[in-house]
């Protein structure tokens, strides 16, 4: 079985590196968490990488250089300066990318969501803006999974399945510009690039609490029109085990974490 | 050297919670009489260029970093 | 006074001046103290008058504030340390690993784990958001100076009425000013760091008023082989600082936490207050943890109070060295600090590291990397002193021994118990529904949602029981919470907190008694076993004796049941002088109490499982209302404040845990503020399913009688229950419809769940607005 390289890669001020590497590797992948500056040539020479070497480029949630100027932004601009090429070249090979919470942030800021005129915008075309509360939400949150075409997320998830990964940012409600807000929605809907909305345990699309930031068409994750970029705000690397789901306890028929799913799929697109 | 102050403010719909409770916080001071308060945030950039390449330059740095267009909007003053 | 003439400037091109003590009148020793901001008394300045008379020189400017630091109540305990010595220090069981910064205790062949609690106290009650962020910021330094990964938070906080009535004192700000600063403060530096703020507390009360506390602790894990001391290895080995820059935020931090606010304390201590970088800290952690786990560290330690001063004095000693420091190298925010600044200065995010000299190369290679500062200011030299140079000149040369052997007190204490000298008046209580309903909403009981749905109580992905139990977005309180540390292994970590200001107000032996008990009972609830604890003891001036009084009394509480229960406290933390003009706050001595869980998909929730399951009390419920929620908030006085059974605590949590093991329990939740009746609901409320109980009389529904708990036990397993138990239980009634119907006595109520969500879940939304 071929080995599969995964480029968790991180700043100062990403925190949810080390269980996104064990997310990959208890599915069988080889994750290396992989500092910025490692893919940039930054550092001493037996440290550096290169992007090409990865078969799945994640990027993990957290506070990227402090979320200063605007959460993700700084990574984004640090990745666009520095690695524009590669990441191009990534994308356009194929190969998965995807970006939790902050890593969506980075992932919009960039350009490589949702880009539905080419692989990487020049300006970002989208926004994650501060919840609707104005408050930072960490609670659970049901996900209906939406796409119907194929792709490296979503072969373990069925279409129309609800799974529940937690919620935790401030930041996290999507939006788009204000004068083609539908338009944009419609042609997200036409590519297909709507991966992931929130509902309440009946399976509706509902308000807050069950939609925490007040995203537009209660919006979780997108991915880009080819389908091998996905950006979302929730948390699957934080539901591998039954055991940190919020109601293990009087759900006993359960047997591995909702999020695991999505980490096997992307490994098993790429073997 | 010119000194630039670049001010970004969210365009106008887009809701401001940080004025909202800040707003909020100056009302616990017992500061009653306020009217709104609006978020806005300045960055004071020192270039070595002269003033209409400082301009054009801190024009691409909203552009590239500074701002979001799809909710900011920004405005470059020399001194 | 004019103490000018006792200022000798020496000719150098910065500032430093040689102050003349031997010829200062005693009047001038004490004027001096204050003017430099030194917070010695009389006494203290006169030994150190003496030692330098027995030195045959004056002592530098730079020398008397590093004895000042050295010698404050925050360093070196010298009101309480005899008191800790007698009752809380030496406990042992044969797994504690360490007792540096932070306790180390055994986690398992592999692993230790390491644990402590601190109070921010003065500086959040003067900026509440820099205070309690910089609080968390030293919290999980202290862990991490131990080697060990950060890997939980806690936060007990205390503050005066949200619904306050009258004026703020002067000097203090609104509580729920504080309340949201204090949060936000926790929420964005614990947030940011990724390290998952999963326990705490929110209590009221007026005595709080002019001075909040705020109290935070820190959980980590660490590898046995990476675990450090705070201790240089050896001479030669140089001292890297690392982290943040240094400046003149957070100068005279430790002797402004050992003197009571007053309403001044805004204007003259906002330079006392540090702020908090937590972008720097993120990546500090991670090459001190590297750096650490290569082996390239012979110890570490955190830059807290005191600074520099306390941190090289204090490294070399334990050590059994001495040091040299050229503090020109220590890098700066801004220029012009004089080198006493530099020296006592507690600005955030830095660690020092004690490195062998051939390893320096490589540990300043990773910091690098990381974009965080590292310098090499110093190095370890033979002998027993401290020496300081700026620009070629020596501007301090101390013996550590002198130095760090600060003064100690047995300071006169007046042990009362309040409780025994009011007459008991039981309030004239209104309907049964009325007093549930009205306690569920008291903001001492109602859900805490409000404040940790804003922290990230679950990133590194291992809390297994959350900050609520129960249905998703309608969860009940849970007991303590339990993170799984380790991704390879099932064993984990429950974390609870353990305080009642108003038992230990009304008699603090058993008040001390009770928080432990409280922090037991948390943990046992959720099926760990207790295993340490770390404690903040936050009293009034111990400078008055019925002050003291509370202190020895509620630590000596504290230490016989730990003590009884094998139960080690491996650190802690001591603030004292909290207190205004208007009183001294209510006597709290937080618990946190940390205990092992064998395999966390055994634990247990609070939350009502499944319609039909019977009900059960576990313990003794006796007529003590001292202290209790009942009491203070329908007016009653006085009464007994709940008493503990060592030997009874012991056999309930030896056969609770048992009983759990053997799958008989389906949810527990301990019985606490609010007596029964409120356990019971907060059940319901988890499970969004109601009960049918009834206890004989009303008391018993709100006593806060101590070592109880309720437990949910399926039909088919009663039998097995009620066998297994010798320690008293009680059938109380059964789970299932939509409401609770209590029956205590002649009192009827039947409560629904919207009814009692409403007022449990909406107290705090509303008065935060």
């Amino acid at each position: 079985m071929k080995a599969v390289r995964v480029c968790v890669l991180r700043i100062e001020g990403t925190n949810c590196e080390d269980e996104a590497a064990q997310a990959f590797a208890s599915v069988g992948a080889s994750p290396e968490k992989v500092h910025l500056k490692q893919l940039l040539g930054q550092c001493p020479s037996d440290r550096r990488r290169e992007l090409d070497s990865y078969d799945v480029l994640m990027l993990p949630g957290g506070f990227s250089a402090g979320d200063y100027v605007r959460a993700g932004a700084i990574f984004a601009a640090r990745l666009k300066s520095g690695l524009r090429k590669e990441l191009v070249a990534f994308v356009e090979a194929g190969r998965p990318v995807i970006g939790v919470c902050n890593g969506f942030q980075v992932l919009v800021e960039l350009g490589l969501l949702p880009a539905m005129d080419g692989t990487m915008a020049e300006a970002p075309e989208a926004a994650l803006y501060t919840n609707d509360s104005g408050r930072f939400e960490c609670r659970p949150t049901l996900l209906r999974q939406e796409r119907r075409g194929k792709g490296p997320f979503t072969a373990g998830i069925p279409h129309g399945s609800v799974v529940m990964c937690p919620s935790a940012h401030a930041e996290g409600k999507l939006m788009f510009p204000r004068g083609t807000r539908r338009r944009t929605l419609e042609r997200l809907l036409e590519n297909d690039q709507i991966v992931f909305r929130y509902v309440n345990p009946d399976g509706e699309y509902a308000g807050y609490p069950w939609c925490p930031n007040g995203s537009i068409y209660n919006i979780a994750g997108i991915c880009n029109p080819a389908g091998n970029v996905l950006g979302m705000m929730p948390h699957p690397e934080r539901v591998l085990r039954r055991e940190t789901h919020p109601d293990w306890t009087r759900t006993p028929g359960r047997e591995e974490g909702d999020g695991l799913p999505l980490f096997r799929s992307i490994v098993e697109s790429v073997r | 050297m010119v000194v630039a102050e670049i001010r970004i403010e969210l365009k106008p719909g887009v809701a401001d919670p940080e004025g909202r409770n800040t707003r909020k916080a100056l009302e616990l001071l017992g500061f009653n009489d306020i009217r709104g308060v609006r978020s806005i945030k300045m960055f004071e950039v020192e270039l070595d260029a002269d003033p209409a390449v400082a301009r054009q330059e801190c024009e691409e740095m909203c552009r590239r970093l500074l701002a979001n267009p799809v909710i900011q909007k920004y405005r470059v003053d020399l001194r | 006074m004019s103490l000018e003439h006792l200022f000798i400037k020496r000719p150098v091109p910065f500032h430093l001046a040689e102050i003349d003590l031997a010829a200062a009148t005693d009047d001038e020793l004490k004027a001096l103290s204050g003017e430099m901001g030194l917070s010695l008394s009389l006494e203290e300045m006169r030994r150190v008058r003496d030692h330098f008379k027995g030195l045959g020189r004056r002592p530098t400017d730079v020398e008397l504030e590093s004895i000042a630091q050295a010698w404050s109540e925050h360093c070196c305990y010298k009101s309480s340390k005899v008191i800790l010595r007698e009752h809380i220090f030496g406990i042992d069981n044969g797994r504690v690993l360490s007792r540096g910064d932070a306790g180390v205790m055994e986690f398992d062949d592999e692993y230790g784990y390491a644990l402590r609690i601190e109070s921010h106290n003065h500086p959040s009650a003067i900026e509440p958001y820099g205070g309690a962020a910089t609080g968390i910021g030293g919290i999980v330094r202290d862990v991490l100076c131990m080697g060990a990964q950060p890997v939980a938070l806690v936060d007990p906080l205390f503050f005066g009425p949200l619904d306050l009535k009258g004026k703020v004192p002067a000097g203090s700000k609104a509580p729920k000013y504080l309340v949201s600063g204090v949060v936000s403060g926790i929420r964005d530096y614990g947030n940011r760091i990724g390290v998952p703020t999963v326990c705490g507390g929110l209590f009221f009360d007026e005595s709080y008023l002019g001075n909040c506390l705020v109290n935070v602790g820190c959980v980590g894990i660490v590898r046995k082989r990476d675990l450090r001391r705070n201790a240089v290895g050896g001479v030669g080995d140089r001292l890297i600082l690392c982290g943040g820059r240094t400046g003149r935020d957070g100068i005279h931090g430790v002797t402004f936490a050992s003197a009571e606010l007053s309403a001044r304390s805004e204007d003259e201590s906002r330079g006392a207050v540090q702020l908090g970088d937590p972008i720097t800290k993120e990546p500090l952690i991670h090459a001190c943890l590297e750096v650490n786990s290569l082996g390239l560290v012979s110890g570490m330690k955190d830059l807290g109070g005191g600074g520099l001063s306390c941190v090289v004095g204090e490294m070399a000693l334990a050590g059994g060295c001495g040091a040299e420091v050229d503090l020109h190298r220590v890098p700066l925010k801004e220029s012009g600090l004089a080198p006493w600044e530099v020296w006592v200065s507690e600005s955030q995010e830095r660690m020092m590291l004690a490195v062998p000299e051939g390893n320096v190369e490589r540990v300043l290679e990773t910091f690098a990397m990381w974009d965080v500062d590292a310098t090499v200011i110093g190095r370890v030299v033979p002998g027993n002193h401290v020496t300081l140079e700026w620009l070629g000149v020596r501007v301090l040369d101390l013996d550590l021994d002198f130095l760090t052997k600060g003064p100690e007190y047995c300071r006169p204490c007046k042990m009362e118990v309040r409780s025994r000298q009011t007459e008991e008046v039981t309030p004239k209580l209104p309907d049964l529904r009325t007093v549930t309903l009205g306690l569920l909403a008291d903001p001492n009981i109602a859900s805490k949602e409000w404040v940790f749905r804003m922290y990230d109580h679950e990133v590194r992905g291992g809390t297994v029981i959350k900050p609520a139990s129960g249905r998703m977005n309608r969860g009940g309180p849970s007991d303590a919470t339990v993170i799984r540390p380790l991704p390879d292994r099932e064993r984990g970590l429950a974390l609870a907190v353990g305080v009642n200001p108003w038992f230990c107000g009304a008699d603090a032996y058993r008040g001390g008694m009770a928080s432990i008990d409280e922090a037991c009972r948390n943990i046992v609830a959720v099926g760990g076993r207790p295993d340490s604890f770390t404690d903040c003891l936050n009293f009034g001036n111990p400078e008055r004796p019925e002050r003291l009084g509370e202190l020895r009394q509620a630590v000596a509480g504290m230490g016989d049941l730990a003590r009884y229960l094998g139960l080690p406290v491996p650190s802690g933390n001591v603030s004292l002088y909290n207190e205004t003009a208007s009183g001294a706050v209510l006597p709290t001595p937080t618990v946190l109490g940390v205990g092992i869980v064998e395999d966390v998909r055994r634990c247990v929730t609070t939350d009502l499982k499944r319609e039909g399951n019977a009900l059960y009390l576990v313990g003794e419920t006796r007529r003590e209302f001292g202290g209790s929620a009942l009491y203070r908030r329908f007016g009653g006085r006085g009464g007994e404040v709940p008493a503990v059974s060592p030997e009874r605590l012991r056999r309930s949590m030896d056969e609770m845990l048992s009983a759990m093991g053997e799958g008989l329990i389906a949810s527990c939740h301990d019985v606490s503020d609010g007596g029964l009746a409120i356990a019971v609901a907060e059940m319901c409320l988890g499970g969004d399913l109601g009960a049918a109980v009834e206890v004989g009389a009303e008391w018993e529904a709100f006593s806060e009688s101590n070592t109880r708990w309720v437990v949910e036990v399926e039909p088919s397993r009663e039998g097995k229950f009620v066998s297994a138990m010798t320690v008293p239980i009680t059938r109380l009634g059964t789970v299932g419809g939509r409401s609770l119907r209590l029956i205590a006595g002649k009192g009827r109520a039947s409560l629904s769940l919207r009814d009692m969500r409403k007022a449990w879940s909406g107290t705090l939304p509303r008065l935060m607005g």
